[in-house]
């Protein structure tokens, strides 16, 4: 599927859509065969499935044979069939070529079966379809363009449809497009007047079936957000743009029936357009795999070419003089016969290409996604949501992570938004410093509509509500009733509320709790009941929440006729546009403070009385401007809105509770001490992130702050490493470098990072000097930042990066970083979608690393080393041989044994190794976090360890070569005795170095071992069978070898010295490895859990909401450091606690770039804080 | 929330997928490593004296007869031109060489193991196929037919190429010679006898072989290989099954006879011998040498130096490299243990 084709033809309107037209665009279907299409339109079916019964074979074939080395093989087996070349039967590599391509297609074909299913479970969907003159039921699959389709209140919408009209007022809808973008709330979309007013007439069907208005508009495209066309309609044109379009993949909500005209089916339409294909990510083992796999490939062919120079030689120098022999040289030309024996020499090398690796590669990454999926400890119980890895090639990644970029909203914090406390008039009511579940329920019988959950303790506030005493608190509350884009839904005589971000929702919630109930809301009209009191206001017009203008309003016409302005934002937007000498500024700026602080969220509230003259003048303006162009529009209309927001009162301010999801604290720490670096990308506030930072332990508490003009300085200086000292040379605790570095975090801000990515050479230096920092907080960045971030630290380090988000704010760095994680949680699915990996909880995350990730390296690494080793001791020996049998491609083995042997005799074990080994348990791993440490530094599998394992090969080859060749040396023994002999010290010496490997000896492996060694004994025997040489005598002609051999002691005795001989550089490094690896393996295994004991103290610390007090005690000691951007004043907290940091003075930018408190010590005296166990 | 509808999701808490299958974690310390490392160079070493004293053990008696010295009796026949040539070398054992004595005769420089050699032969037509016999596979070209188009049979080079010196041993007993009677019956494997190599039905044998040629360097055929005894001629002559049978390496040497039959059972007493050589086969032309063995066997079969001393290499390796574990393990872990 082509994606995105934005050829002229699509932005022209000639996509032509009759209605009630079924006929036409029946007979037009697309169809296709093989790689020809016809007709324009397409059926409304998904296909997702590749393979038919009768193009499972050939495509299976096709898509197999695009690896290289698959075709490589292929081609070996041809060539086995020329008689002048074939140095081994046809069977040695076309049995592990077969094997492979079955096992390969049967995998395709259970993934192709699945999808199937799911295909047709979507297929068979029923939806009503207009058929002449009523609605009847019938399948998705069935739907065609131009057909009128009804579509009932929660049910999903089966095409791109033409919204006609529908049972509510001005043929309204609403539509959940969670599916789509992830988010939960629900958008209106609008049928056009002309259509509302005519179609809507009782009963509907008639007018429907007579509806016959012509579509003209783009052709099917992946703009999920565009849609240009108009309808012609009894001669009129009517413009359609996307208010008008239901799009496949969202559900009706809140709208009894809405009627709408296919426009786009199945394939056509912007959903299936637009979901691309997964990229392809290859991992670190994968690419080196595949470079060694063509330095393989190289080293066979120049090989191969040595010693068909060597025949040549061998042939003009030797043989012609042994009569035996020359008689055999093809037309008596040496050359000749040495370039045949080129090829034969590369069918004999042939089995030191690992073609079975890959395969063997593939199920074995499966497997340990399984393990992944069914891992019941990064389960979720609370919401029965276990781990899923969706991309099953990244496992050994997961041990190798060196960057983790984390989102905070809703990764690291819960994103389940509690109402704690508010300021009103300057007074602050709840007390957040109480925990959640400490908190007293209020009690609020006397309104039906509260719903039990506000966590917040003023009863005060209550009273004051309720006698209607204060107006301002009224207003305080009516603002928050009302400015907000939320829809309420009655469900079961409950009152829900669907918001587009949780924070609304929160807010909404927590006025109806305390009486202020928001009702319904129509077009132009919202309705509030204040404490039982219907009242309607009239919706003037809605300013809209931006990230730029991080600010909302509403311009409602109340009861009593005046006309009034709500609005809400961030504390500093609407700060700075209040009225002058707003009373109670100074009490409410210390109040968001205190909020910031205890890690609230805060929202300012504000409101103003708008003259009747400035609503009709502004609202002129506005209509005037909605027909200007877009550029010239959106300056107008900032502008506008900027007017209208200003000359406010202040009202209050909320805070927000977003808690840290359970056990964040300890996986961070735990990553931090496996040597991850963390950075947190956030958009939240400086202040919010850094306190955040505090207490999910990404920072301690005497971690130093490098941020703003400091960190400039520091970025700009020829050396940053040298000039951070000088410019902190006051600070006596920095005058270790490496200490200092290691104990200090980079506060990097949305801007500044633009700044650094612009200026050449920057990236690298900041790259550099985070690797030195413990840890790295960005706030403030957008979508798009997250996503820079990711790109500059794999362009400026090596090492692995793990993006994990939960939003779709976090689709692009997920899909940049090596490894994506998506925490499947409140923010709909689309950070799962684009997803490798998804949680339900950040805290798995420590097992899905340090557990899933760490053993996958291991296994992996350890079992592509030892498979590659083993194919070529195997197949190097045929290399030592040929100086002894005149270059003449002569094999060493038997044919059966080669066909075997990587089928048969070694791979299972070895897959059985990369299935279960655990060098230490999970527990062990979780509780010494420090064995994750050689994954990001790629210890296991790099050139290094490659030559290493050559060299062992090589010396493996010769010895399993040489200590026969002694022993058969001028004695009566003869070739195929020594076939035997050299095959059986080849398994000797796999199978020693196997159980040398293995470290966890479950029954399966133990069995497998045996079996496969038993194998090799029983199998050998059977080839070679008198029945089976009388059968072919061709294939078969080892006829009584072992049954000489296995029966001679010299033989065995050969065998076992050279296979232990052979295993001998495996058994030191082993045998080394304990000797030296001792003490800290003791250690793993008698780890007493002291440390987690102390961890989870103090999480229960955090927890139990006694944080106030610890920030206080910190903040205290910090109060006393000296700071060094000059003096600050303190401002004090109602409560009498110093404040953390200054808040910055507003200032005109809205972006505060040095924020004081940045680049302060904390003392570390802190260790005095108050013990609460 | 009840916990029964909580759990659609909730993987099977089995020991594979929770990856808890019961396992054995071998704990190894140096205790275990070093003193397992001496054992297995100590065993190597038991190993080694073993093969080494029993190899000792063995006698070998080694004759070249390639007649490359001028002085040797064999000089003459080296020449291409003498055919039919004799020549007899004389030794004397001064002490009993104890039976059963084997005899083989060995070659060097002489590569078949070599590939295209290998290959230069028909299965099927040695199992005694008499489709074979008229129409012998291609891979025994060049020695599939002769110059008129005759079959040759056996075909290939291997054939072909087949040793075809005799051997006569003869005690010098009072200036008088007495032939020492050489046993070649079973030297071949019983599988090629049995198996691999069978005669066509036909009787006699000779009918067999209308129609077809003698293999080109072959002095008589196939089914004439053996004058003295009917039953050992054809592809099941004994002396056709040893050579047929490639060698591993370009050095070799194949059984020739066995004497242990009369006196001789016992083996070769003291005395002076001689032995006559039916000088047939060439190999002055690619540097070959040809050499007569005698040889007694024990359970490990001929003498085999090489094994027992590399056993006892390694096995020293072994317990040389457990004393550098102990000296590294003592230096580097002990201050830490402590």
């Amino acid at each position: 599927m082509a994606i995105g084709d934005n050829t002229k033809a699509d932005l022209e309107l000639t996509w032509e859509v009759r209605a009630n037209c079924r006929q036409r665009y029946a007979r037009g279907r697309r169809r296709s065969f093989l790689c020809f299409r016809w007709g324009q339109y397409a059926d409304n079916t998904v296909r997702s499935y590749k393979y038919s019964l009768l193009t499972f074979l050939p495509l299976t074939l096709f898509e197999q044979f695009h690896r290289v080395a698959n075709i490589y093989y292929l081609l070996i087996v041809v060539m086995q069939a020329i008689p002048a070349i074939a140095s081994l039967r046809w069977y040695t590599n076309a049995i592990p070529l077969i094997l492979v391509l079955t096992v390969r297609g049967l995998k395709d074909l259970a993934t192709d079966l699945a999808r199937r299913k799911s295909d047709s479970q979507i297929n068979s969907r029923a939806s009503d379809v207009l058929d002449s003159t009523s609605f009847c039921t019938v399948q998705w699959k069935d739907l065609c363009v131009g057909d009128v389709v009804r579509i009932h209140k929660d049910q999903p919408v089966p095409a791109d449809l033409l919204l006609l009209c529908s049972s509510e007022e001005y043929s309204l809808c609403y539509v959940e497009t969670a599916d789509i973008d992830g988010e939960t709330n629900l958008k209106y979309k609008q049928a056009l007047s002309i259509t509302h007013n005519e179609l809507t007439s009782e009963p509907s069907e008639k007018s429907l079936a007579d509806f016959d208005g012509v579509v003209w508009c783009e052709h099917p495209n992946n703009r999920l957000y565009a849609f240009r066309g108009h309808l012609r309609w009894h001669g009129e044109d009517h413009v359609l743009n996307n208010d008008h379009i239901l799009l496949r993949g969202t559900v009706l909500r809140n709208t009894q029936v809405a009627y709408g005209l296919m426009i786009y089916a199945g394939a056509d339409t912007k959903i299936l357009r637009s979901c691309g294909k997964l990229r392809v990510k290859s991992t670190h083992v994968d690419r080196l795999l595949n470079k060694m796999v063509i330095g393989i490939f190289a080293f066979v062919l120049l090989t191969s070419l040595l010693m068909a120079v060597g025949h040549g030689a061998f042939e003009s120098q030797v043989s012609r003089f042994i009569p035996a022999l020359s008689a055999l040289t093809v037309n008596g030309d040496p050359v000749y016969s040495a370039f045949l024996t080129f090829w034969s020499y590369i069918i004999v090398l042939n089995p030191l290409i690992p073609m079975a690796l890959y395969i063997s590669f593939d199920v074995i990454h499966v497997l340990h996604s399984l393990f992944i999926n069914w891992d019941r400890e990064m389960r979720w119980e609370k919401k029965d949501s276990p781990a899923r890895a969706r991309n099953t090639s990244l496992n050994e990644q997961l041990g190798q992570v060196g960057h983790l970029l984390s989102d905070k909203t809703g990764t690291l914090t819960q994103n389940h938004l509690l109402f704690r406390q508010c300021c009103i008039a300057g007074r602050v009511y709840g007390d957040a410093s109480i925990s959640v579940e400490e908190t007293q329920q209020m009690d609020l019988s006397w309104n039906p509509f509260a719903s039990g959950q506000l966590s917040m303790w003023a009863p005060e506030l209550v009273q004051l509500l309720r006698a209607r005493q204060c107006p301002i608190v009224s207003e305080f509350f009516t603002a928050l009733a009302l400015c907000h884009t939320v829809m309420p839904e009655q469900s079961k005589g409950a009152l829900l509320y669907k918001a587009s971000s949780p924070d609304e929702e929160a807010l909404v919630g927590a006025a109806r709790d305390l009486g202020w109930v928001f009702h319904s809301r129509r077009r132009d009209n919202l309705t509030l009941l204040e404490l039982g009191v219907t009242r309607e206001y009239q919706l003037l017009a809605t300013l809209e929440f931006t990230s730029q203008r991080r600010r909302m309003s509403i311009l409602v016409r109340d009861p009593e006729g005046g006309l009034k302005l709500y609005c809400k934002g961030a504390d500093m937007v609407i700060l700075e546009r209040l009225q002058a000498g707003c009373p109670c500024l100074e009490s409410t700026e210390r109040a968001l403070e205190s909020f910031a602080q205890t890690c609230l969220r805060t929202l300012c509230v504000a409101v103003r009385c708008v003259p009747e003259e400035l609503w009709e003048c502004w609202s002129k303006v506005l209509t005037d401007a909605a027909t200007m162009a877009t550029g010239e529009r959106d300056a107008v209309l900032e502008a506008l809105h900027g007017d209208m927001e200003s000359q406010l009162l202040l009202l209050g301010a909320t805070a927000i509770e977003d808690r840290l999801q359970e056990g964040v604290p300890e996986t961070i720490a735990l990553l931090r001490e496996a040597g991850l670096k963390i950075w947190v990308l956030t958009g939240d506030k400086t202040e919010t992130a850094v306190n955040i930072g505090y207490f999910s332990k990404l920072l301690d508490p005497d971690t130093c702050l490098l941020g703003g003009q400091e960190l400039r300085e520091v970025l700009r200086s020829a050396d940053p490493g040298y000039s951070a000292s000088s410019s902190r040379q006051g600070n006596a605790w920095c005058v270790n470098m490496k200490t200092a570095r290691a104990k200090t975090a980079l506060v990097i801000s949305g801007p500044e990072l633009a700044e650094f990515v612009q200026e050449p050479g920057m990236g690298a230096k900041l790259i550099g000097l985070a690797a030195q920092c413990q840890s790295v907080l960005c706030c403030r960045v957008t979508p798009g930042q997250k996503a820079d971030i990711v790109t500059l630290i794999r362009k400026y380090s090596s090492s692995i990066t793990m993006a994990i988000g939960d939003g779709a704010n976090d689709v692009n760095m997920i899909k940049t970083a090596h490894i994506g994680v998506g925490i499947a949680g409140v923010e709909g699915g689309q950070a799962v979608q684009n997803a490798d990996f998804s949680l339900a909880q950040f805290r798995f995350l420590q097992r899905l690393l340090l557990v899933h990730g760490r053993w996958s390296y291991r296994r992996i690494t350890f079992f592509v080393l030892f498979f590659i080793h083993k194919t070529c001791n195997f197949a190097l020996v045929n290399i030592w041989f040929g100086f002894f049998n005149g270059f003449s491609a002569q094999s060493m083995y038997e044919n059966w044994f080669i066909a075997m042997y990587t089928s048969l005799y070694t791979s299972i074990p070895i897959q059985l190794y990369a299935f279960f080994e655990q060098d230490v348990s999970a527990e062990s791993s979780l509780k010494s976090p420090g064995l994750y440490r050689p994954g990001p530094l790629n210890r296991l599998f790099n050139p290094l360890t490659i030559a290493a394992m050559l060299a062992q090969t090589l010396f493996s080859s010769l010895v399993l070569f040489f200590i026969p060749y002694g022993v058969f040396h001028d004695s009566p023994l003869d070739y195929q005795t020594l076939a035997v002999t050299v095959s059986m010290a080849d398994i000797f010496c796999v199978d020693a170095e196997l159980l040398l490997l293995t470290r966890h000896w479950t029954v399966f492996n133990a069995v497998f071992l045996c079996i496969a060694f038993g194998f090799f004994f029983i199998v050998t025997r059977i080839t070679q069978q008198p029945r089976l040489f009388q059968l072919a005598p061709a294939d078969y002609f080892f006829v009584g070898v072992s049954e000489n051999a296995f029966a001679n002691p010299l033989v065995w005795l050969t065998a076992l010295l050279a296979g232990v001989t052979a295993a001998l550089p495996a058994l030191f490094v082993f045998v080394f490895n304990v000797l030296l690896s001792r003490p800290d393996t003791h250690r793993v295994h008698s780890l007493a859990g002291p440390r987690p004991v102390e961890l989870r103290s103090k999480v229960r610390r955090i927890d139990s909401g006694r944080r106030p007090s610890g920030v206080a005690s910190r903040v205290s000691s910090k109060g006393a450091a000296p700071a060094s951007g000059g003096p600050h004043p303190h401002p004090h907290h109602p409560r009498g606690l110093p404040l953390l940091g200054d808040r910055p003075t507003v200032d005109g930018s809205g972006i505060e770039l040095n924020v004081p408190f940045i680049g302060r010590k904390l003392l570390p005296a802190i260790g005095k804080k108050p013990d609460h166990d | 929330m009840s916990k029964e509808e909580n759990t659609a999701n909730r993987p099977d808490n089995t020991a594979f997928t929770q990856q808890r299958l019961p396992a054995w974690q071998p704990m190894l310390s140096a205790g275990i490593v070093i003193p397992g490392f001496v054992i297995i160079g100590v065993a190597f070493i038991g190993i080694g004296v073993a093969l080494f004293v029993t190899s000792q053990n063995i006698q070998v008696l080694e004759k070249d007869y390639t007649g490359i010295e001028t002085n040797s009796s064999c000089f003459k026949c080296t020449n291409p031109r003498v055919k039919n040539c004799n020549c007899t070398i004389n030794f004397s054992l001064d002490k009993l060489f104890e039976g059963p004595v084997f005899v083989y005769y060995g070659l060097s420089n002489y590569f078949q193991n070599y590939r295209k050699y290998g290959a230069s032969k028909d299965a099927a037509q040695l199992t005694g196929d008499l489709a074979y016999f008229t129409e012998p596979s291609t891979s025994c070209v060049p020695y599939q037919r002769d110059a008129k188009d005759k079959p040759i049979v056996p075909c290939g080079s291997i054939a072909n190429s087949m040793f075809n010196d005799t051997f006569k041993l003869f005690q010098i007993v009072n200036s008088g010679n007495v032939a020492v009677p050489l046993d070649g019956k079973g030297i071949a494997w019983w599988t090629d006898y049995n198996i691999k190599y069978r005669n066509p039905t036909t009787n006699p044998l000779k009918n067999a072989f209308n129609d077809t040629v003698k293999p080109i360097f072959w002095p008589r055929p196939a089914y004439e290989l053996d004058t003295t005894n009917a039953a050992n001629n054809g592809f099941i002559n004994q002396d056709f099954l040893v050579w047929m049978r490639r060698s591993a390496l370009p050095n070799f040497r194949k059984l020739y006879r066995r004497i242990t039959e009369g006196e001789y059972a016992k083996g070769l007493p003291a005395g002076d011998y001689a032995l006559v050589i039916g000088y047939n086969y060439p190999v002055k032309a690619f540097d070959g040498r040809k050499k007569v063995v005698f040889s007694n066997v024990s359970w490990m079969g001929g003498k085999n130096q090489f094994l027992g001393i590399a056993y006892l290499v390694i096995g020293s390796l072994c317990v040389v490299m457990s004393i550098v574990m102990l000296i590294v393990y003592a230096k580097f872990k002990f201050p830490d243990e402590e």
